[in-house]
């Protein structure tokens, strides 16, 4: 069990409704992209084996519904995730505005032990839209996001036309990886905070 | 006291105002605190608690008129003492009745022990849960980490933020990130375990049911001791003042006897469920329908179709539909497989009556009378619920499942209801309609609503002829039947899977008013799926673990053990219906739809389709060891295996082995019964407890 949890790379894609999530993993999975693709509802995961030095890992791609409304079904998705993949319609400004209530909720809901450096990678998508003159979410605008929390790795994507969709994926996964150690590392450290924080509160006289 | 910013509350204006208020009254509240008092020693300690060094226990919270309501019925409230009892390191609640105060005859001192509440530690807490109507009195629900709950706590002299805020001074609270209202206590060692148990609670009843509680069932040992140290007392040990007040509750309210112990009655489940599985096996052998062969012989080449698609479903180390992987290399590792409780005796498993031929023209005609009212409208819910309808039937008889038409209408009335409902329809489509381009840029909500309707209607049933193509008609009607939903009901407004709802349902009545009103009547059963809480979904995936756990203790066993108890692999099932799951076609949706409406049997008959499915594949899910990943993976994918019929067969019998103790297992209110109102609760108010 142990050995098969370090080989697999968990990661999660979260954005507004209609970014292209679905479209973005069908893309990078089975390369293909369809007009057809259903909203999702619940939430669902792709595989896809992937090598990096030499080792083979899967990679386990989540994609969830995209309306506020199902966040509370996070907890159980985000459990034990190793990259979090932020995504934006380069036309549509309210998608790149939710990003940071993406990430933020990712992170309570997942707690990863290690929020500060938990690795995210943003995601422009739909760049083909109107070859690009119906887009108000500038590469700049974005890129500063993305450098005022912690130079999250960022890359304009179109899911239909398949562009950019690969190297996003890679680094996307590079990142899982980088991620994975450490998390293993920081566990008794947080039973050691938790401990010390019911101490103290129980000690607490008022 | 100390605080770190995980802990801090301060966000919450109530709760800082609560705080702040408290800090004031610090020494009047020490005025209240004594020590060794009488009362925490002699009367309100369990034997468990705080006796055993009564110079250290110190009462820091005192609360009278804290009331519970163990029925609807205002005259058999109990009013009580609530406190918070300091003692060492640890803060215990207790909550005593008043002696002898209640007008109520039928409101016998056992029944208050019953509700008594002695000494809980803080440390078997696991969450509170505040609720601050705006009309009614504020409550609480104390949520165990076993999952049990207490009654709702109805504060009639106000006091829950002091409550609250006594509490936070004692023991570690952190708000919920789901839910503002939601406090978890003790929540350090692993706050995502934490949160993921509080999924497990029927949230529904949480959320105004303030008349029952429900109790699981105990999980371990020590819950079991806890509950009795909580619910029996010196002068009644028995379980049969339990016994008494359920049985007498029931006759006068048979849908509300939630209230008393659920547990109790799950203790009872596995003699239950054989002596009833057996009880239909019997029956099924006098009318035909079951066979009494031996395992060895059933399996011979000889047995009918019918015999051996049962026998897959029986003998769970032999399903070869199931054991097909499409695309898996990996051979799966088997392991040995708890057998199915409700298997009798490893002969077959009961199923439901055979299905029927669709309803069609001329049996239809023969439910109504000359003017078109239907005479018998259960037989006609039982017929369908037996065989469903035959298409060209179905935009009629849809009418009168969803409730658009009623029951004793006739052909006359009907056409008035058309007309009248159609321009009312498009009264509030125009609502939309009129929003000129420059109201719209200032109305970011309507913007961003239709903005998510437009997305989810043309990625809705397109390969269907009738959704089909570019600029199709349908799927205009689609937005403008959402749209106008998202005025009719503003506050739920537009919810995804929603247009999976509407589609069939447009599908067949052809026609977007008919469409429309037929979806707001789905939505309201439907409508608590959708809300911003997902209460209805919380309350019936807790449903789905009862049930489960009544009737196939196994598998549940199975689904806790891989942490799989939250359900969330049904999701989808549930919100929409089935609708995805590809092994039911559209036609088989429709007419799965058609039999749900009926609430024939049971109003909750998908809970069983769900478990259905799911004990069809438990021998491949258990003996593949799924986690909840490849679970999920599994269900999503479930492919065109599994016939309709089948299903629907295995569900009915399910329900009717679960029988009362299946309808116990969900909570009022949940969702397709209606909800329970609110209203209805406090207009019994009784100024004698106020
Ligand atoms: N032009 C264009 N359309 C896209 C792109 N990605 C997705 N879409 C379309 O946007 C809509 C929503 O895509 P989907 O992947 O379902 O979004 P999700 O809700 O985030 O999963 C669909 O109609 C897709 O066909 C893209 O890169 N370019
Ligand atoms: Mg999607």
């Amino acid at each position: 069990m142990a050995s098969r949890r370090r080989m697999l790379l968990k990661v999660i894609i979260l954005g507004d409704s209609g970014v292209g999530k679905t479209s973005l993993m069908n893309q990078y999975v089975n390369r293909k992209f369809s007009n057809q693709y259903k909203a999702t509802i619940g939430a669902d995961f792709l595989t896809k084996e992937i090598q990096f030095e030499d080792r083979l890992f899967t990679l386990q791609i989540w994609d969830t519904a995209g309306q506020e409304r199902f966040q509370s079904l996070g907890v159980a998705f985000y459990r034990g995730a190793d990259c979090c993949v932020l995504v934006h319609d380069v036309n549509v400004m309210k998608s790149f505005e939710s990003l940071s209530n993406w990430r933020e909720e990712f992170l309570i809901q997942a707690s990863p032990s290690d929020p500060e450096n938990f690795p995210f990678v943003v995601l422009g998508n739909k760049i083909d839209v109107d070859g690009g003159n119906s887009r108000v979410v500038s590469e700049k605008k974005a890129k500063a996001w993305c450098a005022s929390k912690g130079n999250i790795p960022y890359f304009e994507t179109s899911a239909k036309e398949g562009f950019n969709v690969e190297a996003a994926f890679e680094c996307i996964a590079k990142n899982a990886l980088k991620n994975e150690p450490e998390e293993e590392m920081y566990i008794p450290d947080t039973i050691d905070v938790a401990r010390e924080r019911q101490q103290k509160s129980s000690g607490c006289e008022c | 006291m100390h605080e770190t910013d995980i802990h801090d509350l301060s966000d919450d204006a109530d709760y800082a105002a609560a705080s702040k208020q408290f800090e004031c009254l610090g020494g009047e509240v020490k005025g209240y605190w004594f020590r060794g008092s009488s009362s925490v020693t002699r009367s309100d300690s369990s034997k468990k608690s705080s006796s055993s060094d009564p110079e250290d226990a110190q009462i820091v919270y005192l609360k009278d008129n804290v009331t519970i309501h163990p029925t609807q019925y205002a005259t058999e409230r109990i009013s009580g003492r609530l406190k918070l009892i300091k003692q060492g390191s640890s803060l215990y609640m207790t909550w005593i009745p008043y002696k002898g105060q209640s007008s109520n005859p039928r409101l016998s001192e056992k029944d208050k022990n019953l509700y008594t509440i002695r000494a809980v530690p803080f440390s078997d807490i696991q969450s509170i849960r505040r609720h601050t109507p705006t009309i009614g009195w504020q409550y609480v629900i104390v949520v165990l980490s076993s999952g049990l709950a207490f009654p709702p706590l109805y504060f009639y002299s106000g006091g829950v933020r002091e409550f609250l805020a006594t509490v936070k001074q004692h023991v570690l609270i952190v708000r919920s990130s789901e839910d503002a209202n939601v406090f978890l206590v003790n929540n350090f060692q692993d706050p995502l375990q934490r949160t993921l148990s509080s999924l497990e609670l029927p949230r529904s009843l949480a959320n105004g049911t303030p008349s029952s509680s429900f109790r699981g069932s105990p999980s371990d040992n020590n819950n079991q001791e806890r509950l009795d140290t909580v619910t029996t007392s010196e002068d009644n040990h028995s379980g049969s003042g339990q016994l008494n007040i359920r049985q007498r509750q029931k006759t006068h309210d048979p849908a509300r006897d939630l209230s008393i112990q659920v547990l109790e009655k799950f203790s009872l489940v596995t003699r239950f469920a054989r002596e009833t599985t057996s009880q239909l096996f019997r029956d099924n052998l006098v009318d035909g329908h079951g066979h009494g062969q031996s395992q060895s012989q059933s399996q011979s080449q000889s047995q009918s179709q019918g015999e051996r698609r049962r026998n897959n479903w029986a003998s769970k180390d032999h399903q070869p539909l199931e054991m097909a992987p499409i695309d898996d290399p990996i051979v799966p590792k088997l392991v040995p497989v708890p057998s199915d409780p409700i298997e009798f005796d490893k002969l077959s498993l009961v199923w439901g009556k055979p299905r029927q031929h669709p309803l069609g023209v001329e049996e239809w005609s023969s439910f109504l009378d000359y003017e078109g009212r239907i005479m018998d409208p259960d037989a006609l819910k039982k017929r369908i619920f037996y065989g469903g309808v035959e298409h060209n039937l179905r935009k009629e008889v849809w009418a009168f499942l969803l409730g658009y038409y009623s029951y004793d209408s006739t052909y006359a009335e009907r056409q008035y209801v058309v007309s009248v409902k159609t321009a009312e329809y498009m009264t509030i489509k125009n609502q939309w309609q009129s929003i000129s381009p420059e109201q719209a840029k200032r109305f970011t909500k309507f913007r961003e609503r239709r903005g998510l309707i437009e997305k989810d209607v043309v990625r809705t049933d397109r390969s269907l002829s009738f959704y089909e193509g570019d600029d199709n008609p349908n799927v205009r009607l689609l937005h403008d039947i959402l749209l106008t939903y998202s005025f009719y009901n503003f506050d739920l407004g537009y919810c995804q899977g929603m247009s999976d709802l509407l589609s069939p349902i447009l599908f067949i009545m052809q026609d977007e008013s008919e469409a429309f009103w037929c979806f707001v009547s789905l939505m309201e059963r439907l409508g608590p799926n959708f809300n911003r809480d997902q209460n209805g979904m919380h309350s019936q995936l807790f449903a789905l673990s009862k049930l489960v756990e009544l009737l196939d203790s196994p598998l549940h066993n199975y689904f806790k053990q891989n942490d799989c108890l939250n359900y969330f692999f049904c999701f989808r099932w549930i919100l929409i219906q089935f609708k995805r799951q590809v092994e039911f076609e559209y036609d088989k949706t429709l007419r799965l739809w058609e039999v749900l409406w009926t609430h024939y049997l049971s109003e909750h008959l998908h809970l069983y389709v769900c478990i259905a499915i799911l004990k069809r594949h438990r021998g491949k899910i258990m003996g593949e060891e799924m986690d909840f990943d490849t679970l999920l993976k599994f269900i999503n994918e479930l492919s065109g295996q599994i016939e309709l019929d089948p299903v629907l067969r295995d569900a009915e019998a399910l329900c009717v082995c679960a029988g009362e103790n299946g309808a116990a297992s969900i909570p009022p209110g949940t969702p397709p019964a209606l909800p329970i109102p609110e209203a209805s609760i406090y207009q019994q108010q009784d100024d004698e407890v106020l």
